[in-house]
């Protein structure tokens, strides 16, 4: 009874960490294969998990509240992205461009998140396909303000932001002069492994603060509002204005981390680092272990350090094994677009059996009453 | 409620006083040092030897007749020094000069001839007005894809 229970346990454990568990085995194979030094390794899982980490956590307050991936976050990294090519253009270097770019994320953010939040209101239940198609967009309305409206109606000053003909931003905007300005800051290296204090800080800080903000009334609200709405309603939970402040929250904090993520490229794509990033990070939080309903801040650690060491040892492996390093890229590809869909897929099947077993339950207690009736 | 209004607005001032403070300390301007002849009121201040630049005790720049250094700096203020040859084998003269930046200019040029012959400011120091840029060619354009590649 005992053996047959834990063998229970362990396959639901199984099933339950699958994704993670994968990944774990594709990057004990690669990393023989590979052959990088540990060295090497530990320094770029550092790098990219300070680099992402707090994105990934912006995704965590609208599961929360029971919204779902939100994949508008990239509005809050096209904010981030409007604010660095205004201190880029103003020559606001080093950690004061860092702080006035976040600053002028924010109220580009919030606004854009309210947006959103009202058309996610309106179409509750539905409200990861929503936010997929607003992010859509949301992304031409950036292009025509950055590729039409800057330099022509919003001044932009200097010419190696803007296209040649004279207005619109070029498609790479150099962010040198505040390049790892807040990684450097504080860095200390241990063994040969480069550690970023300043931006560990800041993360450790955002952790803090959600497992603070999950304890407040407001948390404890979005909690309720993500178990069950009506349920939350009727306690006298304002349901509507919950969720949109879980999108606000999301999207700012999502500003807030792109700020930090392209400091350390040091480069911004202008058109794509924004639509780039949403699926990343969603993607990197599933390979965690979260689900759409459920996150933790240990999914979003566990899920940058495994999808990220897949990003480095992709592409190698895929050169030592088929002599090919596209091949490595397009596994990468794949398993990033794969992993979404599968989260999606085991989401919408617990969904169905869930509401099968409640059906299943109602009948045989509809049964049970005609019996005792005749 | 008036609570609520006077946090939220204070939250805002501070963030605009932030912001504020981050646009004067962050500006930054690129300083070239010209080690060239300057004419003024009709005098002219001739080229030296060499002079070395230093800024923060650190050599940024090694300047012979009609050569010009560069250093980038942070901020409104900008302290350096120099290390005078007017012959050789002799002793540098040392010198040193804070400078106040004008918020409007990204590139500074400082005349080194004029500004230790101690002529007005707006004699040694001009701006510095980069060349048009020359290339005809279009950036890519943007897509509307969802792109899972590249680096992250």
């Amino acid at each position: 009874m005992n053996k047959q229970s834990s063998g229970k346990k362990a396959l639901n454990f199984l099933g339950a960490n699958s994704v993670p568990i994968m990944f774990i085995v594709i990057i004990a194979v690669c990393i023989p294969i590979v052959g990088f030094s540990p060295t090497f390794l530990l320094n770029e899982i550092v790098t990219r998990l300070s680099r992402n980490a707090f994105l990934i956590l912006s995704l965590l307050i609208p599961i929360m509240a029971g919204m779902g991936l939100n994949f508008g976050m990239t509005l809050g990294a096209m904010a981030a992205e409007i604010a660095l090519i205004f201190t880029s253009d103003w020559q606001i270097w080093g950690i004061p461009g860092i702080v006035l770019a976040m600053i002028i994320s924010i109220p580009i953010s919030a606004v854009l998140g309210l947006l959103c939040g009202k058309i996610l209101n309106a179409a509750k239940g539905r409200e990861m396909i929503t936010s997929y198609i607003i992010s859509f967009f949301m992304n031409g309305v950036y292009q025509l303000v950055v590729l039409y409206m800057m330099g022509s109606v919003i001044p932009i000053l200097h010419n190696n932001i803007k296209l040649p003909r004279g207005y619109g931003v070029r498609s790479s905007v150099d962010l040198t002069r505040i390049r790892k300005s807040l990684d450097n800051l504080l860095a200390i290296n241990i063994g040969g492994v480069r550690i970023p204090m300043a931006t560990i800080l800041i993360i450790v800080l955002m952790c803090l603060v959600i497992v603070w903000f999950r304890r407040t009334k407001l948390g404890q609200d979005m909690r309720a509002v993500g178990q069950d709405m009506e349920v939350a309603r009727a306690a006298g939970i304002d349901v509507e204005r919950t969720r949109l402040i879980s999108i606000v929250i999301s999207t700012v904090l999502a500003g807030l981390g792109m700020v930090i993520y392209l400091q350390n490229m040091g480069d911004m794509a202008t058109y794509s680092s924004h639509s780039q990033i949403g699926m990343f990070c969603i993607a990197a939080l599933l390979v965690g272990g979260a689900s759409v309903d459920k996150a933790s801040i240990g999914n979003v650690f566990l899920g940058v350090i495994l999808f990220h060491t897949m990003f480095i040892l992709a592409p190698a492996a895929g050169a030592k094994i088929t002599g090919n390093e596209v091949i490595g890229e397009y596994f990468r590809v794949f398993v990033s677009y794969g992993v979404i869909t599968v989260a999606l897929i085991m989401y919408e099947t617990k969904k169905r059996r869930e509401k099968a077993g409640i059906g299943q339950q109602l009948a045989a207690a509809q049964r049970e009453g005609g019996v005792t009736r005749a | 409620m008036r609570n609520k209004i006077l946090f939220r607005a204070g939250a805002i001032l501070i963030l605009l006083i932030i912001a504020g403070v981050m646009m004067i300390v962050g500006r930054g301007h690129t300083i070239y040092f010209d080690n060239k002849t300057l004419e003024y009121n009709g005098e002219s201040y001739s080229t030296i030897r060499r002079i070395n630049v230093l800024v923060n005790g650190e050599q940024v720049a090694k300047l012979s007749k009609k050569e010009r250094g560069m250093a980038t700096c942070m901020g409104q203020s900008f302290s350096f020094d120099l290390e005078v040859i007017r012959e050789k084998d002799a002793e540098p003269e040392p010198y040193h000069f804070d400078l106040s930046l004008p918020y409007g200019m990204d590139g500074i040029i400082v005349n080194l001839p004029g500004i230790m012959a101690g002529v007005p400011q707006e004699a040694w120091m001009s701006e510095f007005i980069p060349a048009p840029p020359t290339e005809t060619e279009e950036d890519e354009l943007p897509t509307d894809e969802f792109d899972m590649g590249g680096e992250v």
